[in-house]
């Protein structure tokens, strides 16, 4: 059996410096905290982030052909899937996935963007003019 | 003014165990990280494929979040006040006072995505972010998150973002701190009666859940490789599973190895050593099989071309093994 647990010291540059600990044993056999450091973890965050990277660049090539609104691209720029975002606005998914389409967008009154543009954290005119 | 209680910041693994460790010793009961997780029978694992976030399905590695809040004051008869708010006004306001004028040290529910001292590639949705804040200095409120090496300090204004974020476990200003802690607590019978209880979970029949939970992922894992889903797909879904077990809170497998080190403390008490001890190792044996497992899943994921899911499934099952003979020890105890 592998009973001895080994503290990873490898970069992860999704930590911006910091370190997390874990337990491991110390050279009594006692369990104590150690700060470590894990490439393995770095990977699985980076794949996350980058998923969302590349949902924001199919998002700005359906813009450009006019299928999908700004508040989509917002919606990953702000690491957020459906229901998170419909959670954030108070509103029924079935309504968000419907603003999320450029010809209904367009006929959205200011004060259903404002409730958006509140969720995302800009002011209403970066998502009326965000191309 | 009452005397500030004695408290010190420390690192911890796990955000909820940390915080409830550091909360209750300021407090006057000393109580350690791992005792915090194994008293509530905090370890599990649970697969729920018909929930998703972010089109993935739901993997846990430990309990729900607030689980080890709730349940350390039923078993240690801990008196917590509890409470939630309905707008962020009546939240600070009620905070200011505790901290200011009662000098106290409250624990907080917060969603990572809004804290700003988080790192940018750290920062998700997630809700159940623990936290405690001790003092106030000018516009910002002093924290000890018990991710960080130091002591953080986060404003209002963003800390109330971070506190009433909507989404699941929308936390609602949630707010904690003991108010009353019983004297001369015998640990003996309450340890053992948590780790029955966590035995049992982890040996449910329910089938998604426990030893049956990590098998069904494992055979989930397995027909990946021949199903419709494109490269993109599988890679994200490997990762997902990696990030539930390692990011949320904690490193490597982290977890079993949080638990190994509660059954240890647990040996310092009138409980059948031999069990304790064998099971112990056990978990770290199955702590350390996951790691080769998250390192697999990654390995599966750079090199889709290479990805073998078998290989992948056959080292969960082997974890979930380790664990099943564990538990079945535990439940003996």
């Amino acid at each position: 059996m592998n009973t001895t647990i080994s503290v990873p010291k490898e970069e992860n540059s999704t930590l911006d410096g910091i370190q997390k600990v874990m337990y491991a044993k110390n050279d009594q056999g006692e369990f104590d905290r150690y700060r470590y450091g894990s490439s393995v973890e770095e990977f699985a965050t980076k794949i996350a982030i980058e998923e969302y990277e590349l949902l924001k660049q199919e998002c700005l090539e359906h813009i450009k052909q006019g299928i999908s609104s700004p508040i989509e691209y917002f919606m990953y720029e702000n690491r957020m899937d459906l229901p998170t975002l419909s959670c954030a606005v108070g509103m029924f998914q079935f309504r968000v996935k419907r603003h999320l389409r450029m010809h209904i967008f367009q006929k959205m009154s200011d004060g259903l963007l404002t409730k958006y543009a509140d969720a995302f954290n800009i002011i209403l005119q970066d998502l009326k003019d965000f191309r | 003014m009452s005397q500030k209680p004695p408290f010190e910041h420390s690192q911890f693994a796990h955000c909820e165990s940390g915080v409830v460790s550091t909360l209750l010793s300021a407090y006057g009961l000393k109580i350690s990280e791992p005792m915090a997780f194994g008293l509530t029978s905090a370890l599990t694992f649970v697969y729920l494929p018909f929930v998703k976030v972010n089109n993935l399905p739901l993997i846990a590695y430990r309990s729900l979040p607030k689980s080890i809040i709730n349940t350390i004051s039923k078993v240690l008869h801990v008196k917590m006040e509890r409470k939630n708010y309905p707008n962020p006004r009546a939240a600070n306001e009620d905070l200011k006072n505790l901290v200011t004028k009662e000098n106290k040290m409250v624990g907080l529910q917060t969603s990572v995505f809004y804290l700003p001292y988080f790192p940018k590639d750290m920062r998700f949705h997630f809700n159940a972010h623990n936290l405690l804040v001790y003092g106030v200095d000018g516009e910002d409120y002093l924290i000890s998150d018990p991710v960080f090496e130091e002591a953080v300090r986060c404003s209002e204004a963003e800390l109330s973002k971070a506190r009433f974020a909507k989404g699941v476990f929308a936390p609602k200003g949630f707010l904690y701190y003991p108010k009353t802690i019983p004297q001369n607590i015998d640990f003996t019978p309450i340890i053992k009666k948590a780790i029955v209880k966590n035995a049992k979970a982890m040996l449910t029949p329910f089938p998604f859940a426990g030893i049956k939970g990590m098998r069904r992922l494992a055979k989930k894992i397995e027909s990946l490789e021949n199903s419709e889903a494109n490269s993109r797909y599988i890679k994200n879904y490997l990762t997902h599973i990696v990030r539930m077990q390692e990011e949320i809170g904690t490193g490597g497998g982290g977890f079993r190895f949080l638990y190994a080190a509660f059954l240890e403390e647990a040996q310092k008490y009138e409980l059948n050593k031999a069990i304790l001890e064998e099971a112990s190792k056990l978990i770290i044996h199955s702590g350390n099989t996951l790691r080769e497992f998250a390192l697999y899943c990654v390995e599966g994921s750079r090199k889709i071309e290479k990805l073998d899911t078998k290989k992948i499934a056959a080292k969960l099952i082997e974890a979930s093994e380790y664990e099943e003979k564990a538990f079945r020890l535990l439940k003996k105890l």
